[in-house]
């Protein structure tokens, strides 16, 4: 395999149970050394997807390959290579985390030659048997496991779910210095702003079908800027929704509240005919671009194109 | 917190041996009816013993000769005498099968479900551990189980000799029935196994199987009421895993044990086929 071909490709991949559809025919692929986002509502496929990559339920058709590796014919081979870190890390009670990381390590079939240092950064309490530790205590032994024998790829279901803010940006820098060591990332999230700190591509998932993959960048260009305006003469609706690039605007008492793609020029120009008492402009957050793939088909598709 | 960063010189990871570490665990895992199994072998041979001198003075050979207690027990006793007779009716009967091999029963169906439900199951297949390897060292778990129990069992007969003046045990044949019941407990492994294998609760899939080892028993007890019934002896397994007969009597079917053995062999592997096909619930 070089350098230059993805490391992970999702082709056509569709799972069933019984009638129910899952996922729907999706394909994909991520570059080496890429943090790869994977977002989607609750049930849209994202887990069942993942679980796939790791053979841990079949597809019903498509292939997938990790590293060059069928996930399916080769699972041995691939699996020596990743590491994984499921949506809900949920370990026997009465093990100690040191027994849980032995356990791990040993079934890896390596030494986990980053343990120490991932103790060290997140703070990790090992001597306690697990049915006393909290959610994000187990988190963090999960993404112990995942790390700790130095995966070449890594495949992490919500990775920060149940981590503290403090916790959750040693996580991202955690991420970006193994990006930098060329390591493969996929990593599915609910958390936009994890997304949006660490991630440079994303693909969306809904109802099992994939709604557009995309740069982030791209994805922020188009989520546009969020503009209030309050006018001291009379401006109607219509006229503001007219301005080319205005995507669309309420009115919240006096003020205007407009979503504009693009260049702001056609509207500051337009703004310049009317007396304006205040006007606020800010970046709209990404969340609202990814609400959107969620939540309406149409406006989605109209942003795939 | 702490706020080290990982340094950047990370070493190649060594490579370690996978040993026996799933069947360890699993072993672990099962640690509370393998105690059970364990405590009450050692307990009802002990009691067995302490008790020994008073019932073999009692008049009670009729009741134990009677058919209602050749049901139960699976097997008929010409002659009540020593306590190797004794031993045969408490511990080497039908009911050491429906004990004992409702508790390896127990754990073999629970192995792999116990897995799904403390999410490790996933976590060990996403390493390179392959399905095959992993039922394996399950079902290995279950049968090392099943020894642990009937040495324990053993030794607990090897006490009570020290326990009982002329014991009068004849060894060669305590572990030739001792053999019979391990076939047994091997039948009632793959059962559990298979039952494990596609049932997705611990509880569901061992209690599933204790029922069928104790509708097994019952089928054992109405079988040999009347000759009528005789058929449905041998659709069972207590048929063929005779205790009284060879620790008692000294006689055997030799092919009995190999049919509990082939049964619990085909109810594994078919257990292993579901295993390697099916999909896992996430947790």
């Amino acid at each position: 395999m070089t350098t230059q071909e993805p490391v992970i490709v999702i082709d056509k991949l569709e799972k069933s149970y019984g009638k129910i559809q899952a996922v729907r025919g999706i394909s994909m692929s991520v570059k080496r050394g890429e943090i790869f986002g994977f977002l989607g509502p609750n049930g849209a496929g994202k887990t069942t997807t993942i679980r796939c990559m790791l053979d841990v339920i079949r597809p019903s058709a498509g292939t997938i390959r990790v590293l060059g590796i069928d996930a399916q014919q080769d699972k041995l081979a691939l699996h020596k290579r990743i590491g994984y870190l499921p949506g809900e890390v949920r370990l026997p009670g009465q093990m100690t985390g040191k027994q849980v990381i032995d356990y791990f390590s040993r079934l890896q079939g390596l030494e986990p030659v980053m343990l120490n240092d991932l103790i060290a950064r997140f703070d990790v309490e090992v001597k306690r048997p697990m049915k006393s530790y909290s959610k994000g205590m187990r988190q963090k032994i999960g993404i112990v496991l995942a790390f700790m024998c130095d995966p070449e790829v890594l495949i992490l279901d919500e990775p920060t779910s149940g981590l503290d803010p403090l916790l959750q940006k040693t996580f991202h820098e955690l991420l970006q210095e193994e990006q930098a060591r060329e390591k493969t990332i996929f990593m599915s999230s609910h958390i936009m702003s994890d997304v949006e700190k660490v991630c440079q591509r994303v693909a969306v998932i809904r109802n099992g079908e994939l709604v557009t993959i995309e740069e982030v960048e791209k994805l922020r260009e188009k989520a546009g800027q969020r503009v209030i305006v309050e006018f001291g003469d009379t401006v109607t609706k219509e006229e503001l929704a007219a301005i080319p690039g205005v995507i669309d605007v309420t009115k919240n008492n006096r003020a205007y509240h407009l979503n504009v793609g693009g260049s702001m020029d056609p509207l500051i120009k337009s703004f310049s005919r009317h007396e304006v008492l205040r006007m606020q402009a800010e970046e709209a957050p990404l969340e609202e671009v990814f609400l959107k793939f969620y939540e309406e088909p149409e406006k989605a598709t109209t942003a795939k194109q | 917190m702490a706020t080290t960063t990982i340094s950047k010189n990370i070493p190649v990871p060594k490579k370690r041996s996978h040993g026996l570490t799933i069947m360890t665990r699993t072993i672990l895992n099962s640690r509370t009816p393998l105690v059970a199994g364990c405590f009450y072998g050692l307990f009802f041979a002990i009691l067995l013993a302490a008790i020994y001198p008073a019932i073999a003075q009692a008049h009670i050979n009729a009741y134990l000769q009677s058919n209602i207690i050749a049901v139960m027990i699976g097997g008929h006793i010409s002659n009540i005498s020593g306590f190797t007779a004794f031993l045969g009716i408490e511990i080497y009967s039908a009911l050491y099968g429906l004990l004992f091999g409702g508790i390896i029963a127990y754990i073999g169906g629970a192995a792999i479900p116990v897995t799904i439900e403390n999410g490790t199951l996933d976590l060990a297949l996403s390493r390179p551990i392959s399905r095959t390897r992993y039922y394996l060292e399950c079902w290995m778990s279950t049968l090392t189980c099943g020894v642990i129990i009937g040495l324990m069992i053993v030794l607990a007969v090897w006490i009570d000799t020290f326990l009982i003046k002329d014991a009068g045990i004849n060894w060669q044949w305590l572990w030739i029935t001792q053999f019979v019941q391990w076939a047994f407990l091997f039948f009632a492994a793959g059962l559990g196994m298979l039952l494990g294998s596609f049932i997705d609760a611990s509880r569901a899939a061992g209690g599933a199987a204790v029922g069928i080892i104790v509708l097994g028993y019952l089928i054992n007890t109405f079988g040999a009421l009347s000759d009528k019934f005789n058929w449905l002896l041998k659709i069972e397994p207590f048929y063929y895993a005779p205790g009284i007969d060879p620790l008692v009597n000294h006689q055997l079917t030799w092919w009995y044990p190999w049919v509990l053995v082939v049964a619990g062999l085909i109810l594994g592997i078919a257990g292993l086929v579901v295993f390697n096909k099916r999909d896992f619930p996430a947790v």
